[in-house]
């Protein structure tokens, strides 16, 4: 067998060049392609390059039909026209490419392999769930829903594609489908239209190195309790995207994948959500006395509190960050 | 090659640090710092917020979930 892999096509975001894609666990009989990647950095395992992701993104948007008919919803029907780019080749070769299976399997043999590739990811899942939910209860019932819905649909799984970005989409797909539909936040939709002034943040730029040096050492040592509650005061786009980089180091293609809007939104959601919360961290810090005084007086300035506070922030620095969207 | 300024090297901290640049737009970053006490504090911030970040979210799923969750696919499975 062999997963054949298309290695000059390119690679669909021409600024963004990492391409980190992790591969499941090899299960016999299956022979994950193994690739010495010169661009991975990743801790995983296993990965490979970006011409999978496209073969991860048919297998998901599958996965999205899948939950439908499970939950009589149509969440998959509106939001395939991001990805129409480059899957048709990839298709014809996975006709031929194809390993043994979990289409072959018998029904144990399915709920093995789901048990020794999916539930490894548990904790991992359970993260994202508490972050999403911000309670135990309801992340440990998205969790379970999560893997049921998984396991029903782990048949149309192609192994040795990006099972944790598959698990990860249909996690972000229960929680907006079973939780977020019940809740009436005003900023749902509009977030990402709102201006840099409007978000509040950090103004890094104006600071001296010194203050700066200090704001890296006081963040450093805040507690995790605080830390977690400067994330939940972040509006639920930006905090997930900050999840999804920085806790489990997806690439902002996997990311957008997963909550399924552009490469450049989430590049956006990244930069305002870490610049947010870099200023409710160095504030945080300030006020219960971690950072010297020498370098609270320059982090106070244009610093807003979340979206919540709508503080008239100057928008003088920065905005080089999120207008480069053009990649 | 060279040619980063500080003008540059702030606007792509950001991808610097995800890992998202190409390889030459990396090292021209990463030369740049070398040299720039002020860009290399930027980016040490930043590398402290997703190092901060990291440590924080570290989570263990309950006992209980697990045993639910292998209850529920072993359940799931019998119905089929």
């Amino acid at each position: 067998m062999a997963i054949t892999l298309a290695s000059d096509r390119p690679t669909t975001a021409t600024r963004l060049s990492r391409t980190r894609t992790t591969l499941s666990e090899p299960q016999s009989p299956v022979t994950p392609v193994r690739l010495d990647w010169r661009a991975m950095t990743t801790d995983e395992p296993h990965a490979a390059p970006a011409d999978l992701v496209d073969q991860t993104e048919a297998q998901l948007d599958a996965v999205e039909d899948e939950e439908a008919a499970l939950d009589g919803d149509d969440l998959a029907a509106a939001d395939d026209t991001d990805d129409a780019a480059g899957e048709t080749d990839v298709e014809t070769d996975l006709e031929v490419a194809e390993p043994v299976d979990a289409k072959t399997v018998s029904e144990s043999e399915l709920r093995h392999l789901f048990e020794d590739q999916a539930l490894p990811f548990m904790d991992q899942l359970y993260g994202a769930a508490m972050r999403m939910t911000r309670n135990p209860a309801d992340a440990s019932d998205l969790v379970q829903e999560t893997f049921v819905k998984a396991f029903a649909a782990f048949r149309q799984f192609r192994q040795g594609t990006n099972l944790k970005a598959w698990l990860y989409r249909i996690l972000t797909n229960t929680f907006i489908n079973t939780y977020r539909k019940n809740q009436r936040n005003p900023y749902q939709g509009t977030i990402d239209e709102l201006e840099d002034w409007q978000l509040g943040g950090a103004e890094s730029v104006t600071q001296s190195i010194s203050a700066r040096s200090a704001e890296a050492d006081a963040i450093d040592h805040l507690p995790s309790s605080a830390v977690k509650d400067a994330l939940q005061a972040i509006p639920e786009d930006f905090r997930m995207a900050v999840y999804f980089a920085d806790v489990e180091g997806f690439s902002y293609q996997e990311i957008a994948d997963i909550m399924k809007t552009p490469v450049g939104t989430v590049m956006s959601r990244l930069h305002r959500g870490r610049r947010l919360l870099r200023g409710l961290l160095a504030d945080h810090a300030r006020e219960t006395g971690v950072v010297p005084d020498a370098a609270s007086t320059a982090t106070m300035r244009g610093r807003g509190r979340g979206a919540s506070t709508r503080e008239a922030a100057p928008a003088t620095t920065r905005s080089t960050r999120t207008t480069r969207k053009d990649a | 090659m060279g040619g980063c300024d500080c003008s540059k090297a702030k606007a792509e901290l950001e991808e610097f640090l995800h890992d998202e640049l190409r390889h030459e737009d990396a090292t021209d970053i990463r030369e740049h710092m070398d040299g720039c006490e002020d860009c290399l504090t930027e980016h040490r911030v930043g590398v402290v917020l997703m190092e901060t970040v990291k440590r924080a979210c570290r989570e263990t799923a309950p006992d209980q979930l697990r045993a639910e969750v292998l209850n529920r696919i072993r359940a799931e499975q019998s119905t089929h």
